[in-house]
């Protein structure tokens, strides 16, 4: 059981924080299911992020006296709501299943941290377990929760999760984790702020990617899944071979230009697909390597009671999401709708410019806008192949559905691009504290 | 500098995908602008009377579209059929009638130019110009070319 443990919470770790983006690619069911907008829908995803970065602090101190009984009972709380959640009547019960879940994942992921240290013996260790269980976690979610909603539906996502959370308790057989916590002191306010930063701007690497890829393209989630784990694989990789040379702030900055830059280069993406996905991925990756660990390492060196400035950095990180979602989310609907606009103007164009005959002109333009209008009230993309059902697949009608996909990916790639620009945007901010940090400590 | 390294490091691999990316026109991957309605579009060789109705129809739609300070692909999307025309009305904000008689006025332009360049002949033109004051403006490429077979090569 002591060589299991460690897995095993770090494995609690990464599903609670999974739930931060575990629903993203379920959204639209969970609309359709319970009939509410597409801003009111997007509470699944707030709330979670907003509880949990409110109550990441005082769970902490909950925690730090008995962090066992504390992970018992996050672990039970977590399941508890994760169940409610799945069996919500109504979208009121699920907003609010959600923050309990948020409550129970806050707890057990601190106490987590000092159980981890309790069972490695290092504190250096534990926290880079933890910090990698938490990013493998909120990267893999949105593609693990598209799959598991496409195979059986949304409501499979939380009660799934209700008897894989009870199996962690687990971890704790044969653990005895008693301690006298010691004054925790002020937390590390700008390695905190830094690390909101950092992760508003990483909103757009967990979210926006597999939306693009999976609502956007129409990729299946499995493969979609496939593709966004080139980030956290960056990411671990980074973490365990970085060189002395990038420890410190100068590998703090490294990552923060990484991280950055990658997010810059999705909004640049000069085609529509996959694999052009994956090289800005990387640079992400490797950034969130060296940035998250190096400022979650800052704010808790020479502080004493880890879990506690643990909390607070839980905390920064999903303040960051929070805020992240509130400032992008509203710009990428805005961007859909004028794209729509313009993908409208431009599929007309290349209508009247085709070869098909005269008279099915008017009509293939009918349909194809009644199809804009029924995704539209679906809270989904619009299918080309949908609007030509029926009609011949080859000579110019093929051609002109070709043409009509290439305006449709245009449109769409175009609409994410100001969001990705404004998360580089945002990440890139955090190197203002982090400038702060080196003028203190040379790296 | 041998601290600052990392960081030129971090700079160069983030050029060597954001400038390839730029070059590749990533800036500018958005849907294909649609053309001014107001420049002029060159008259295609039509192959018959059929296809010249065609062409007719659609510098028809740019001289309306160019009148009303609009896209021809937005007017088209306007005429194809009555609720689509109040609702393009309304949010240009001219009348309902207004929008119609813009429309009929660039038919009839259209008309007259593809006359006087000898696309149509004299007696297919003023058949066009009949069907254009008589018949809704969503009507009028249905009706022209189901008389089609009525004209002369």
């Amino acid at each position: 059981m002591s060589r299991l443990r460690p897995a095993l919470l770090g494995l609690a770790v990464g599903l609670a924080l999974a739930d931060s983006s575990i629903v993203t690619l379920a959204l639209p069911d969970v609309l359709g299911a319970f009939d509410v907008g597409i801003t009111t829908v997007a509470w699944v995803l707030t709330s979670f992020n907003l509880v949990l970065a409110l109550g990441a602090v005082p769970a902490a101190y909950l925690a730090r006296r008995r962090p066992r009984e504390a992970f018992a009972a996050g672990v039970v709380v977590f399941a508890g709501a994760s169940l409610a959640c799945g069996l919500a009547p109504s979208f009121d019960v699920l907003v609010g299943a959600r923050c309990v879940q948020a409550a129970g994942a806050a707890l057990l992921v601190c106490a987590a941290l000092d159980l981890l240290s309790e069972t490695l013996g290092s504190d250096e260790r534990a926290l880079g377990v933890w910090v990698t269980a938490g990013v493998v976690g909120a990267a893999l979610g949105p593609a693990a929760g598209g799959v598991s909603t496409r195979l059986v539906g949304w409501e499979s996502i939380f009660l799934v999760q209700v008897p894989v959370a009870l199996a962690l308790l687990l971890a704790l057989r044969g653990l005895l984790a008693r301690r006298v916590p010691e004054p925790a002191g002020r937390p590390h306010l700008t390695a905190n702020l830094a690390l909101l930063l950092v992760s508003g701007g990483l909103v757009a690497a967990l979210f926006l990617v597999v939306l693009l890829l999976v609502d956007g393209w129409g990729m299946a989630p499995a493969a979609a899944g496939l593709v966004v784990t080139v980030m956290p694989a960056a990411a671990i990789v980074v973490a365990r071979v970085r060189p002395r040379s990038l420890g410190g702030m100068t590998g703090v900055a490294s990552g923060v230009i990484l991280v950055a830059g990658g997010l810059a280069a999705l909004g640049l993406l000069p085609r529509a697909g996959w694999a052009w996905t994956v090289p800005p991925q990387l640079l992400v990756g490797a950034g969130l390597g060296l940035a998250l660990a190096g400022l979650t390492e800052l704010a808790l060196a020479g502080r004493a009671d880890q879990v506690v400035h643990g909390g607070w950095t839980l905390a920064a990180r999903h303040a960051g999401v929070v805020v992240g979602l509130v400032l992008l989310a509203p710009v990428l609907t805005d961007a859909l709708e004028q794209s729509r606009e313009e993908a409208i103007r431009a599929g007309a164009a290349e209508v009247l410019d085709s070869g098909i005959p005269p008279l099915d002109k008017l009509r293939v333009a009918q349909d194809v806008l009644d199809e804009v209008a029924r995704a539209n009230d679906a809270g989904e993309l619009p299918s080309v192949e949908r609007a030509f059902e029926g009609r011949p697949a080859d000579g110019e009608w093929g051609s002109l559905v070709t043409a009509l996909q290439d305006q449709l990916d245009r449109a769409i790639t175009s609409a994410f691009s100001g969001p990705f620009l404004l998360a580089a945007l945002l990440a890139a901010s955090a190197l203002v504290p982090v400038a702060l940090l080196r003028r203190r400590r040379p790296a | 500098m041998r601290r600052a390294s990392p960081l030129l490091v971090a700079l160069g691999l983030v050029a060597a995908v954001v400038v390839p990316y730029l070059a590749l026109g990533g800036a500018s991957f958005e849907p294909t602008p649609t053309a001014d309605p107001c420049a002029t579009r060159d008259w295609r060789d039509p192959g018959g009377v059929g296809e010249a109705l065609e062409q007719i129809a659609l510098s028809s739609l740019d001289g309306a579209a160019c009148k009303l300070g609009v896209t021809r692909e937005e007017l088209v999307l306007a005429v194809r059929s009555e609720d689509a025309l109040e609702r393009f009305a309304r949010e240009q904000g001219i009348s309902r009638d207004d929008a119609e008689q813009a429309v009929r006025d660039g038919m009839l332009r259209a008309v007259d130019d593809a006359e006087e360049a000898g696309v149509l002949s004299e007696r297919v033109a003023s058949l066009a110009r009949r069907v254009v004051q008589a018949v809704p403006p969503w009507l009028v490429l249905q009706t022209l070319e189901s008389l089609e077979f009525l004209l002369p090569g």
